[in-house]
């Protein structure tokens, strides 16, 4: 193939960046003309995917970054606002870039959504990477009833036979004050063994209201679920009175009219542990 | 309880009065959820208890072999409080136990000496409606993921609560005159042996006494983990976990294990 194609002079680069252009604007008719699939599953979780009569069609991201107001992080009392509200706009306009290209990929929903989220002190972001999914051959869908998951294709695969179904990625994160010891009781802990109340108090704080939000997200997608939850929690590690708690999971929903059990078999490996053949080792 | 203690149960009586509308959450993997399911249980609520703990001073002898009996107690104490309040969590949900418990400690800037100790799980509950609360009238807790419950209710067992013991022990450090006979030479150093053994029987004869309470016939999934913390080289904290179980059923149900020969690498 590469002997076939001409060294590129500057004629034909200028006339591939173009047609690279065109079609980056107009993504439609590049699908189209090339049936061509991208995605980061593993060939298993394709498999997974088709047995349940499911397609990858597109490899989708969505990435948002919004700023926290300076001077945040050091002085005050209770929620941080500012912090959680770039947390929660980051991550639904992530949600919602995901959702817009994998609509216009052809998706019906996105597994497999890989999270990556930072809290600096400026600024939250959040980018999420994943495949677009369709029932095999089915036509293109609204946005919005674009489904989000962070499920490998073959959980999504697994969840489906026992007959629930994704819902949407729900979120939630919350950041407080951890107020500060007086002086006094600091001295008169120094030997004791004692709860730190005040501490105790702010992550308790933190944690509910993110699990909260976490819940009404739910809720508002009609979920009857959330599987999978992730928890980050712990001081922020450029301002150290201020506690963080991040969440998020998967929403489902029970789509048939009962769980479906899937009956799982015992099996017994006959492998042995050692990796059988490794290329580094041939002499 | 403290009236800081009443305020917390506020804020979570909200989160748990959400839940009760039907919603679950719960940090299984989706192969944990079926197999919970599977089992016939279902899942609550993701509950967690958490308490941020001072651990005070002991003043230790240099070439002495001694339990640390105030950092033990802390150490319990703050695990008690992190437990207890995940289970009273559970009990508000109307769970009949918590699967997937995980004890952490975590710490943080605010002091060497303060930690937090966080007990996180998954509040599940039979869907043939029998209680499976435990014979102190509590949910169960154990540590065991999905796949060994699905696995341990197959043998007929019941998990019946986590246990642990716990012991911080100080090693007595050789002397000058000790360090200098043993140069050069293979031998025991019987002190080194002797404190590790006693601190370590300590912790499992503790775990034990709790499982007895409980009425247990047996411990699965014991762990027994060493830490220093951040007291220094010759502190060691013994850890001891592990779930009690109960036989409640003769009845073994686990079909022999097909055996296969997995293609891939």
């Amino acid at each position: 193939m590469s002997t076939e194609t001409p060294i590129p002079d500057g004629s034909t680069l200028r006339a591939d960046v173009r047609l690279a252009m065109a079609s980056l604007e107009n993504p439609s008719t590049s699908h189209t003309s090339v049936a061509s699939v991208t995605s980061d599953l593993s060939i298993d979780e394709e498999l997974n995917l088709h047995a349940v009569g499911w397609q990858p069609v597109e490899l989708v991201s969505g990435v948002s970054a919004f700023s926290v107001p300076s001077g945040l992080w050091n002085w005050g009392q209770g929620e941080i606002v500012g912090a959680i509200r770039a947390h929660e706009n980051a991550f639904s306009h992530a949600i919602l870039q995901l959702q817009r290209d994998a609509a216009q990929a052809g998706g019906h929903g996105v597994v497999g959504v890989r999270v990556e989220r930072a809290v600096h002190p400026t600024h939250v972001e959040v980018s999420l990477v994943g495949t677009a999914v369709r029932p095999i051959g089915a036509s293109a869908v609204d946005s919005l009833k674009v489904f989000t998951s962070d499920l490998s294709g073959r959980d999504f695969a697994l969840l489906d036979a026992a007959g629930w179904q994704p819902l949407g990625l729900a979120h939630g994160a919350s950041f407080v004050y951890a107020p500060r010891r007086q002086m006094s009781t600091v001295l008169a802990q120094q030997s004791q063994n004692v709860e730190l109340t005040n501490f105790t108090n702010a992550i308790y704080e933190a944690r509910e209201t993110a699990m909260e939000r976490l819940q009404a997200i739910a809720l508002s997608l009609a979920g009857t679920g959330i599987v999978q939850v992730q928890v980050v929690e712990g001081p922020m590690s450029f301002a150290s009175h201020a506690i963080g708690f991040a969440t998020w999971g998967t929403v489902v929903r029970l789509t048939r009219e009962a769980h479906q059990r899937v009956e799982p078999q015992m099996v017994m490996s006959m492998n042995d542990r050692a990796s059988a053949f490794e290329a580094t080792t041939l002499g | 309880m403290s009236d800081e203690a009443n305020e917390l149960a506020r804020t979570t009586e909200h989160r748990l009065e959400e839940l009760e509308k039907g919603l679950f959450t719960s940090d299984l993997s989706v192969n944990e959820f079926l197999l919970i399911k599977e089992v016939g249980y279902h899942p609550l609520g993701f509950v967690m208890g958490s308490s941020i703990y001072h651990t005070g001073i002991q003043t230790r002898k240099w070439s002495q072999s001694q339990e640390l009996t105030k950092l033990t107690e802390a150490m319990y104490n703050a695990r008690e409080l992190a437990m207890s309040r995940m289970e009273d969590e559970a009990a508000q949900l109307g769970a009949d136990g918590v699967v997937g418990v995980r004890l952490d400690v975590n710490y943080y800037e605010w002091g060497k000496d303060a930690a937090e100790f966080i007990a996180v799980g998954t509040a599940v509950k039979a869907e043939d409606g029998v209680s499976r609360l435990n014979k102190l009238g509590k949910p169960f807790t154990s540590d065991l993921s999905g796949q060994d419950f699905w696995t341990l209710l197959q043998t007929g067992y019941m998990p019946q609560g986590l246990v642990m013991g716990t012991c911080v022990y100080h090693i007595a450090h050789r002397g000058l005159g000790q360090t200098l006979q043993t140069t050069g030479q293979n031998m025991e150093l019987p002190n080194f042996t002797q404190a590790l053994y006693e601190a370590r029987e300590l912790a499992m004869t503790r775990m034990q006494d709790e499982a007895n309470q409980l009425g247990a016939s047996g411990i699965v999934g014991v762990r027994l983990e060493e830490k220093t913390h951040q007291w220094g080289s010759h502190t060691i904290e013994f850890l001891s976990l592990g779930t009690a179980v109960t036989k409640t059923a003769d009845v073994v149900s686990l079909a022999k294990p097909i055996t296969i020969i997995s293609l891939d690498n």
